[in-house]
């Protein structure tokens, strides 16, 4: 175990890899001579050289569709998202090419791509820059979401998706790349998709999270606790798609109720299918209607001010304990 | 002006019967003021008057059946004349209020059909169906929760919004219903029917039998328990057994039997048979009923010898395993509810027995001392029923007494 930052956690993961699997490479804008725009990539040029660093124009389609071919000839390619809102762009050669050639090939050809990046609110980046893409990646079947919450996970789930078969989306929290925690050294360590945790348990709310989310709904959990004598039950999901639910299931039999929180847009969103597949494995262990504190439904601010207001903070999140415990 | 006409409450109803008639024809009748009680298959209900006005005219006697559309009475608004002959019915709700019926078929039922000619009554006239309020909402939890507790929803008031029944409302109710310290209520209770079985025929024969012809009478006395309580708790933890109260009884009976033969017996009707071998029977709650193995020649074994017969002979009982031999034969029955909590009852004798002991739960209770204070003692009730043709109340008396020295000094269960 070392002390590592979110950062830290994700290019140890890539360097991992690269060293292990000489198949393993990264491209992306600005990635290699400017070491990326969140510092990410720092020091991978030097290391690995320009044919596994690869600077590429800004021409996301045409990154993913790359690597997506050099996946089909055997390579295992990262790309890098500057932000993985600028994946929008690669979304035919994401939605239609590597989430469906496996399928079209008969299980011939894997697509063991990664597309990462920075994700989500919280740095002032504006409308743009800002979004949320979980359940727009999520709904497709063919490819993986994965959204870790902490350094730890970052470095376990990379690797298990650089050494997989399939097309992953993973979404790193910008807003928590400095965030520091303990990860495993071992070179072996990595957390497999479609096993959510219990990130704190408790016996009075269920709270269901992911990414940053989970950070500050255990940050909210300890303050109830502490406030109010209301033991709170985090389940840290890691992955949206596997969505491993059987803990959340196991969590509401024991508290019989439950809160999602989510960074992203309320309609359609996340919280909206995990809420209603709690309806329809749990309906008779609830005590109150499922909570989902979400994101106000309007394009992300660039005033810091305003981005506060826009996204989700801990008085939501308490509020919606306090509802589902009919306690307001 | 309104025709109050025949209701149709359901898909297969074709008529209806006037009950009562509240008002005569020129009564005045004010808006939402019940004018007849009509009966249906499902349900009786009250018809109003839809607006202020006089009745006019009956149209079908008490106890006449009308059809679904006929023409009940007309109401008339001031000034107002006899109309026309009766019009098209038209299918709007009007005020109905149920007087008696089942709360699900309420819900079912459509309004009364009425032919408006005045202008359709206000909103505000048509009474809630009970339907409408009548549905208490609650959390699903809330609902398996009084479903398993066997609460109704009906007798809860909730604390959620909107009224909601919620699982704490449960727990409160639960609370009030079954106070710690006493069993939970079954999950569900079912009807059902129970074929009579073999042996809860032959439990009712030899019952009935019993408290047919033979003439109980009852002995209840108040003994103190400390000391035995006491000395089963020692006698546990020295020898690591589990002996139980009960058995500690059955000695003392056998015991006590020993000075009183005449209640150690039976009857025929040209003899009276003492046994002299003290045979107790116990009596053991089984799924299917009562059984009472028997402990044979209780005065001659230990408690310990007597708790392992007990539970030997229970589990056999529980299993239906018991062969005649170990529960034919007994001379005399013990009975203890004290694990039920029962403080005292009577026991049926169990023939050719001619007493049985009813034992109750041994609880610490008040008591008033020789010397007028007031202690904690624990005490026990048990209660003699004794088949009068064979002994007498002294008789039983006596034999009670004796008992109260093993119960009350238990060093002798031990000699």
């Amino acid at each position: 175990m070392s002390e590592m930052s979110y950062r830290d956690a994700i290019r140890a993961a890539m360097m991992e890899e690269m060293d292990r699997d000489p198949n393993v490479l990264i491209m992306g804008e600005d990635i290699g001579i400017y070491e990326g725009t969140f510092r990410i990539t720092a020091g991978m040029l030097k290391k690995y050289g320009p044919q596994r660093v690869i600077d590429t124009p800004i021409a996301e389609a045409g990154m993913v569709g790359t690597a997506v071919g050099m996946a089909m000839l055997g390579l295992r390619p990262i790309v890098e998202m500057m932000t993985v809102n600028f994946a929008i762009v690669a979304a035919d050669q994401i939605l239609n090419h590597a989430a469906k050639i496996r399928y079209f090939s008969g299980g011939q050809v894997d697509i063991p791509v990664v597309i990462r990046g920075p994700h989500g609110a919280g740095v002032q980046l504006s409308a743009q820059h800002s979004q949320s893409f979980e359940s727009f990646y999520a709904h497709f079947p063919g490819i993986k979401v994965v959204a870790p919450g902490s350094p730890a996970d970052a470095k376990g789930l990379l690797k298990t998706a650089i050494r997989g078969k399939d097309p992953v989306v993973f979404l790193e929290s910008a807003a928590l790349y400095g965030m520091k925690g303990e990860v495993p050294d071992d070179p072996n360590f990595t957390v497999p998709f479609g096993e959510s945790r219990v990130a704190r348990e408790g016996r009075d709310v269920t709270i269901v999270s992911w990414g940053r989310m989970l950070q500050m709904s255990l940050i909210v959990a300890e303050k109830l606790a502490k406030d109010e004598n209301v033991e709170v039950e985090v389940i840290d999901l890691r992955c949206l798609r596997p969505l491993d639910m059987e803990p959340v299931y196991a969590s509401i039999s024991k508290t019989h109720r439950a809160v999602v929180v989510q960074e992203q847009w309320k309609p359609f969103g996340p919280g909206a299918e995990i809420s209603a597949s709690i309806n329809e494995k749990m309906f008779d262990e609830l005590d109150a209607p499922v909570a989902r504190v979400t994101g106000e439904d309007v394009p992300m601010p660039y005033a810091r001010n305003l981005e506060l207001l826009a996204t989700p903070h801990e008085e939501h999140v308490i509020a919606a304990v306090k509802r589902v415990m009919y306690r307001e | 002006m309104a025709e109050i006409i025949m209701p149709k409450m359901g898909d297969a109803m074709t008529e209806g019967k006037v009950v009562r008639w509240y008002k005569k024809p020129g009564d005045a009748v004010k808006k939402g003021e019940p004018v007849l009680e009509i009966e249906t298959d499902k349900v009786n209900l009250d018809l109003e008057a839809e607006n202020d006005g006089t009745l006019s005219e009956l149209s079908a006697k008490e106890g006449e059946m009308v059809p679904v559309g006929g023409r009940l009475a007309l109401v008339l608004a001031e000034g107002e004349k006899e109309p026309e002959p009766a019009r098209r019915a038209t299918d709007k709700k009007d005020s109905i209020k149920h007087t008696t019926g089942e709360y699900g078929e309420a819900m079912e039922m459509k309004g009364p059909r009425v032919d408006r000619v005045a202008a359709p009554p206000a909103a505000a006239n048509v009474v809630a169906m009970p339907a409408a309020g009548g549905r208490k909402r609650s959390s699903p939890l809330a609902r398996k929760m009084a479903a398993e507790m066997g609460v109704s929803l009906d007798q809860v008031s909730g604390s959620g919004p909107g009224g909601r029944i919620v699982a704490s409302d449960i727990k409160n109710v639960g609370r009030v219903l079954n106070p710690p310290g006493r069993a939970e209520s079954p999950s569900h209770v079912e009807a059902k029917s129970i074929p009579v079985t073999a042996m809860r025929r032959t439990i009712a024969k030899r019952l009935s039998e019993s408290i047919g012809p033979i003439p109980h009478f009852f002995l209840t006395a108040d003994y103190d328990v400390t000391n035995l309580l006491a000395m089963r708790v020692q006698v546990n933890e020295a020898l690591g057994v589990k002996l139980s109260l009960n058995d500690f009884i059955v000695r003392a009976a056998a015991l006590a039997l020993r000075h009183h033969p005449n209640v150690n017996a039976s009857w025929s009707d040209d003899v009276i048979t003492q046994h002299g071998d003290i045979h107790i029977g116990i009596a053991v709650s089984t799924p299917e009923g009562l059984i009472t193995p028997v402990v044979r020649n209780a005065d001659q074994k230990s408690v310990a010898d007597i708790g392992a017969d007990v539970r030997a002979l229970a589990e056999k009982a529980k299993n239906r395993k018991l062969q005649p031999n170990e529960y034919q034969g007994s001379t005399f029955t013990i009975s203890n509810l004290g694990a039920w909590g029962i403080e005292e009852f009577t026991a049926i004798i169990n023939p050719p027995n001619v007493a049985i002991l009813a034992v109750g739960a041994a609880e610490a209770r008040p008591v008033v001392t020789a010397e007028r204070q007031i202690v904690v003692r624990d005490r026990m009730k048990i209660t003699m029923s004794c088949d009068h043709r064979v002994v007498d109340g002294a008789a039983g008396a006596e034999f009670l007494k004796t008992l109260r020295q093993y119960v009350e000094q238990p060093v002798r269960l031990l000699l």
